[in-house]
């Protein structure tokens, strides 16, 4: 939970770096100021506002874990007028920072059992923050699986970390894309179809997922064809949001609130959801 | 309890004006609102209802809740100054009890929101009994009654040759020293008990079923039906004094040589508007007029209760004379009651029979 005293005025941080990481989709790193820095103490799974002064905010996943570097990092995708700000700004340049914001994916809970990690597109952002974990902390985990997936291989992200994700112990990484094009050699079909390829054992494992809605609702099925069961399967949940501390009322799923309940769901309290999610 | 005359209060209330800004029901261009009074007699007595609830006064339909300023390299944020102390006179009980549900939903709920926390600090409430309901005020129905002080600092009561006058709280103790008045002897009448009160023929009188029954008829077709006559126009949130939903959106208001001067505004917003849970990207998760209708009654009723242990609906009877379709509150919870009667009969029934497998209804 945030620590200001007024928990709708952003910190201020300066844009360190701007990177493609994909077709439309860049990877933005902040630096909080010094006075602010120790305020934001997150974990994985927990999200924060970022503010383009002048066109808004929106609420975006922690792509980074805080014991690596200082630079808090985002995965976001040109999509509305917010990211599109955010896109046109360049390093030095200086953003709001509001958060972090929400529930963090149990890693401790996860200690000494398999993991299979299913991420779709832009989905993928909060879930780089549970794979850094796992593999920086190999020896707590059992094996780890990353399904990781997008329309087309353009637009796969985070594809320079892909050989330290298989280079470390007991993992593995399975890409696909919906559509290929003339250069990929990889599967080709939906993360459902490679997640039945692949088809992990549910012995003393579990799931985390992340993507689009109706990506995160076929997986889970399929998760269930596996004999899974929705007590081990965790997904993270976005919403369009406007204060992330549950009072503009926006982000509802009939009682629960992404922004305070969330984002970090298990499969067992959506399906209880009054209202379903896709 | 004390009782003071029509021309005693009058002057307390010229003192207190000359000391706070004082907010009471007045009529402007025919329409009773609650605004600034500069003279006891502009209050407009008689309302019983303001067409929208005061809330606007700690929650204002439109506020600002940062400045920013961007020079070359360099952003400074400052936040609005206080408005300070100021008085909500002749508020009713059902308004005053409406502000308790924002209290918890937008400060005991943590963190709190500061712009409403500070206004609500500083404002003195000073309520009005009211003599006799209007035709769709329900406030008796959801537990309140129209004479009713637990929620003020002063609560005045209407009597033949001026007002009985009770200070609830140490701030009204306050807030009352210099009035001319009369000690009557008694002790102030406990709330819905006074022969008023017992008299008053509600002719709006609804069951408000628990929240605990809500979930199961929440994919009733019932929704869809009545969300065909719904224009999604929002007047229904705009005049509810409990709807809490807001929007924030940022304004360039100025600009010069390397400067740049922003507002970030908060405004009202509302469930049942088309775009309010579109995506950037278009993904919306309630994308039907019936889904978005449903979720302001299950608000009400199920999710305010449950998440924060406050009441959703006053009884105000707003909504029911703003909609311009006739979409009556009350009878949707009649309606509501009555799903809930049919499914306990039903349930009586089933127990009745060998057990079959029940029925998921596909959900909208």
């Amino acid at each position: 939970m945030t620590k200001v005293s007024n928990p709708m005025k952003p910190y201020l941080g300066t844009l360190t770096g701007v990177k493609d990481l994909a077709s439309g989709i860049k990877l933005f790193q902040v630096v909080l100021d010094d006075a602010t820095r120790e305020c934001f103490d997150y974990a994985p799974g927990q999200f924060a506002f970022l503010s383009a002064f002048g066109v808004g905010e929106a609420p975006f996943g922690l792509a980074s874990v805080p014991w690596r570097s200082e630079e808090l990092e985002f995965a976001i995708m040109e999509v509305g007028t917010v990211t599109s700000a955010l896109h046109r700004m360049e390093p030095g340049e200086i953003v709001g920072v509001r958060g972090p914001l929400g529930n963090c994916f149990p890693m401790d809970e996860f200690k000494g059992k398999h993991v299979v990690v299913l991420g779709g597109g832009i989905g993928g952002a909060p879930l780089r923050s549970v794979i850094q974990t796992i593999l920086d902390r190999r020896a707590d985990y059992g094996r780890l699986d990353i399904l990781w997936a997008a329309r087309e291989p353009s637009l796969l992200i985070f594809t320079d970390e892909y050989d330290e994700w298989r280079a470390a112990p007991d993992t593995a990484l399975h890409l696909t894309v919906d559509l290929a094009d003339g250069n990929w050699t990889g599967h080709v079909g939906l993360i459902t179809q490679l997640l039945e390829k692949v088809s992990p054992s549910p012995e003393n494992t579990i799931a985390i997922i992340c993507g689009p809605p109706m990506m995160i609702k076929f997986t889970a099925l399929t998760l269930l064809k596996l004999d899974f069961v929705p007590e081990q399967m965790i997904m993270t949940l976005e919403a369009k949001m406007k204060c992330g501390i549950g009072k503009c009322g926006r982000c509802n799923m009939g009682d629960r609130f992404v922004c305070i309940h969330g984002p970090v769901f298990t499969c067992t309290e959506v399906y209880d959801f009054l209202e379903s999610v896709v | 309890m004390v009782t003071t005359t029509r021309e005693s209060l009058w002057g307390w209330l010229d003192n207190l004006i000359a000391r706070y800004p004082v907010i009471a029901p007045r009529r402007v261009e025919g329409v009773p609102l609650f605004r600034r009074i500069a003279a006891a007699d502009e209050v407009a007595w008689d309302v019983l209802r303001t067409v929208v609830s005061p809330k606007a006064w700690l929650f204002p339909d439109s506020e600002v809740i940062l400045e920013i300023e961007k020079r070359a390299g360099d952003v400074t944020l400052s936040e609005p100054p206080s408005a300070g102390e100021q008085i909500l006179f002749a508020i009713r009980p059902c308004d005053a009890r409406a502000l308790r549900s924002l209290d918890a939903m937008l400060v005991d709920h943590s963190p709190p929101d500061v712009y409403f926390a500070r206004r609500r600090r500083q404002v003195a409430l000073v309520g009005l009994a009211c003599r006799q309901p209007l035709v769709d005020c329900f406030c008796t129905s959801t537990g309140g009654a129209p004479d009713d002080p637990g929620d003020m600092d002063v609560m005045l009561y209407e009597i033949d040759k001026g007002y009985l006058v009770q200070a609830v709280t140490e701030r009204g103790t306050s807030l009352l020293s210099g009035l001319t008045a009369a000690e009557t002897g008694h002790a102030p009448p406990a709330p819905g008990s006074r022969g008023e009160s017992r008299r008053m023929a509600f002719q709006t009188q609804v069951s408000v079923p628990e929240p605990a029954a809500w979930p199961a008829h929440f994919d009733d077709a019932y929704w869809a039906r009545l969300a065909d006559r719904c224009l999604g126009c929002r007047i229904c949130t705009y005049v509810c004094p409990t709807c809490r939903c807001f929007d924030v959106r940022d304004y360039v208001t100025g600009a010069g040589p390397g400067i740049v001067q922003i507002q970030r505004l908060r405004a009202w917003d509302a469930c049942l508007a088309e775009t309010y849970r579109r995506a950037a990207g278009g993904h919306d998760p309630r994308p039907l007029k019936a889904q978005r209708l449903r979720n302001r009654f299950y608000c009400k009723f199920l999710y305010v209760p449950e998440d924060f242990g406050a009441i959703g609906c006053v009884g105000c009877g707003r909504c029911i004379a703003a909609c311009p379709v006739n979409i009556d509150l009350s009878e949707v919870l009649a309606e509501v009651a009555q799903m809930v009667a049919r499914r306990q009969q039903e349930q009586m029934e089933v127990f009745a029979l060998p057990q079959t497998e029940g029925k998921v209804s596909e959900r909208m």
